[in-house]
């Protein structure tokens, strides 16, 4: 009798629970993972609207997307961002988080101002800093020749190393926020009496940092890298609208944008976005099995 | 002086010096492009470098939201009714997206936190790694689906991309609030003969509240800013939000940066409101939501 009740209210459980999430099955089955399978089956087609029919072509588009100069030079400008943003966001992210750790008087307030930025639309951020880049009226030529470092107006964006690092700035400006957040969370969760210890032990601050604060916040610090990685890889929004199409700066999201939107060869935009996916992922789980293993040993 | 006290005065100076490169850091660009939006366009063009309007105009904004518009000296035609256009659509697919969202995980995350049913754990592993899944990849068959289902530049198509987009995240963090909720309080409940929905209702989601909200702010700030989905699926001033329509000032013959500029304060306008209100939600919703 007992068993038979609890069996049946089980199952009216399992009613109750499959109806509420109905609608999360029903709008990520329909609107990611089917596409998602569709992207996977048309990548090996040739979809092109402007050609009639979509015959098999297999690894075609995969080939293409790997051997195609203009996309090869696309992924190295992203490894270039992924390598110039992942350094500015950790390394100002750290500071910044260790600072906002040791500040009491209006750390609510500040952290507010910090965290803005990743607030804002990123075409918002990337027009601002674009003003600030402006070649003739722009508040970078303008500070650098009121300080007399520079003369004449530079043209940023006419140099691709200085375009890929003004791009990657902006966003780092925008990413850096998540990177202090997680690592301040990380810090606050080391207990202070560990600190004391050390200090009745003779340690310098430099030295409690880096045997104390740096192996404490590893787990956090690995999010924060996958986090910043995974975000560059697909950065799009900055250099979109800070340098439109050009091929210096075009990152593979855009490349991607432009052969599936513009050129509408849509089953080599299936392919590249894929292997964007694979490169995403590839990216975290390095990051997480690497902390797994460190912590582990620890 | 003692030198411990020499050592407090070295490291509150270095704080403060920090905190101010921060604050610069964090907000000068921001406060820069306010001030050229209330800089005279003559001013804006000028040699002299002034950090702060000298002359302060309204003049950017009025052509913003103005009936008529010169520019140069000629009467041109005003940007006014594009501007609330995209605006509004800006306004109504980012509340609508973050209502169906917030609405859908609350609900879906306590059946996957409370109720046992077949696929549970599968399914919710599933969803959240989709986390990991660049928007991109589905967008282009996604653009194929939308344009045989007719939802191409409506406000439900748009919609439902970012209830897709933003649900994962949303799920995770309203797991993990109801992770944190003791279960007595539904039992009472139980144990006093309510259904368990009528608990979830009148008991679990009240006291879920900031919750809630932290939940409702990133999705509102994911869906304000998104700007690719909205390239791809809003062609037409029937969809397109601001972070579309404002580049377009841009690709005119004259490029006028103190439209620009207005325009990019009024977009970010919401997103500083609710930091400036919401904040505490906002942080503890990333940190609940980074903890992965």
């Amino acid at each position: 009798m007992h068993t038979l009740a609890s069996r049946l209210r089980l199952t009216r459980d399992g009613r109750l629970g499959l109806l509420l999430v109905l609608p999360v099955i029903l709008i990520m089955g329909g609107l990611v993972f089917f596409p998602l399978i569709a992207s996977l089956i048309e990548s090996f087609f040739r979809v092109e609207p402007m050609k009639p029919g979509s015959p098999f072509v297999g690894i075609k588009n995969y080939v293409t997307v790997m051997t195609d100069r203009t996309v090869l030079a696309a992924w190295g400008t992203t490894a270039v961002y992924v390598i110039l943003a992942v350094v500015i966001e950790t390394g100002g992210g750290l500071m910044a988080a260790l600072l906002l750790n040791r500040i009491t008087i209006g750390r609510r307030w500040l952290l507010a101002a910090v965290v803005l930025p990743w607030c804002l639309p990123p075409v918002i951020n990337a027009i601002i800093w674009g003003w600030i880049f402006n070649p003739s009226y722009g508040l970078m030529n303008g500070l650098l020749q009121a300080t007399g470092l520079t003369s004449g107006n530079h043209v940023w964006f006419n140099d691709r190393g200085t375009g890929l690092v003004l791009i990657s700035l902006v966003h780092a400006w925008r990413m850096m926020p998540l990177t202090v957040i997680i690592l301040l969370a990380a810090l606050q969760s080391i207990p202070k009496e560990l600190y004391e210890a050390a200090k009745l032990d003779g340690a310098t601050a430099l030295q409690s940092l880096r045997q104390i604060t740096l192996p404490l916040i590893a787990p956090g610090l690995a999010i924060a890298l996958s986090q910043s990685t995974v975000f560059a890889i697909n950065l799009f929004d900055e250099a979109w609208i800070l340098n439109g199409a050009s091929t210096d700066t075009r990152s593979i999201t855009i490349q991607t944008y432009i052969s599936a939107f513009q050129n509408l060869k849509l089953s080599v935009g299936m392919a590249l976005s894929l292997l964007i996916m694979v490169a995403s992922l590839a990216v975290s789980a390095i990051y997480v099995l690497r902390v797994y293993r460190e912590t582990r040993f620890e | 002086m003692t030198p411990r006290a020499t050592k407090r005065l070295a490291t509150n100076a270095a704080l403060t010096l920090g905190a101010a490169l921060l604050l610069i850091w964090s907000l000068g660009p921001i406060y820069w492009s306010l001030v050229a939006s209330l800089t005279p366009p003559n001013a804006l063009i000028s040699d002299n470098l002034h950090l702060w309007p000298v002359t302060p105009t309204w003049e950017h904004y009025a052509k913003l939201f103005g009936a008529t518009s010169t520019s140069q000296g000629n009467q041109v035609q005003s940007v006014w009714p594009q501007f609330r256009a995209a605006l509004l659509n800006s306004i109504i697919t980012s509340l609508a997206a973050t209502i169906v969202t917030v609405a859908i995980a609350a609900v879906g995350a306590w059946a996957f936190v409370r109720l046992k049913f077949p696929g549970r754990d599968a399914l919710f592993i599933a969803v959240v790694a989709t986390l990991a899944v660049p928007g991109f990849t589905v967008l282009i068959p996604l653009y194929r689906l939308m344009i045989a289902a007719g939802l191409i530049d409506t406000y439900t198509g748009v919609t439902l991309i970012y209830v897709s987009a933003f649900l994962p995240l949303a799920l995770w963090l309203m797991r993990s609030v109801y992770q944190a909720m003791p279960l007595s309080l539904e039992e009472a409940a139980w144990i006093d003969g309510a259904s368990k929905f009528y608990t979830l209702l009148r008991i679990v989601l009240p006291l879920a509240g900031p919750g809630l909200v932290a939940c409702a702010i990133l999705t509102f700030l994911s869906a304000w800013g998104q700007f690719m989905i909205p390239l791809v699926f809003s062609p037409s001033l029937a969809t397109k939000p601001l972070t579309v329509l404002i580049p377009e000032f841009v690709t005119r013959n004259y490029v006028d940066y103190g439209l620009m500029n207005a325009a990019g304060i009024i977009a970010i306008v919401p997103p500083i409101i609710l930091v400036l209100f919401l904040n505490r939600f906002l942080v503890q919703g990333l940190m609940a939501g980074a903890s992965k």
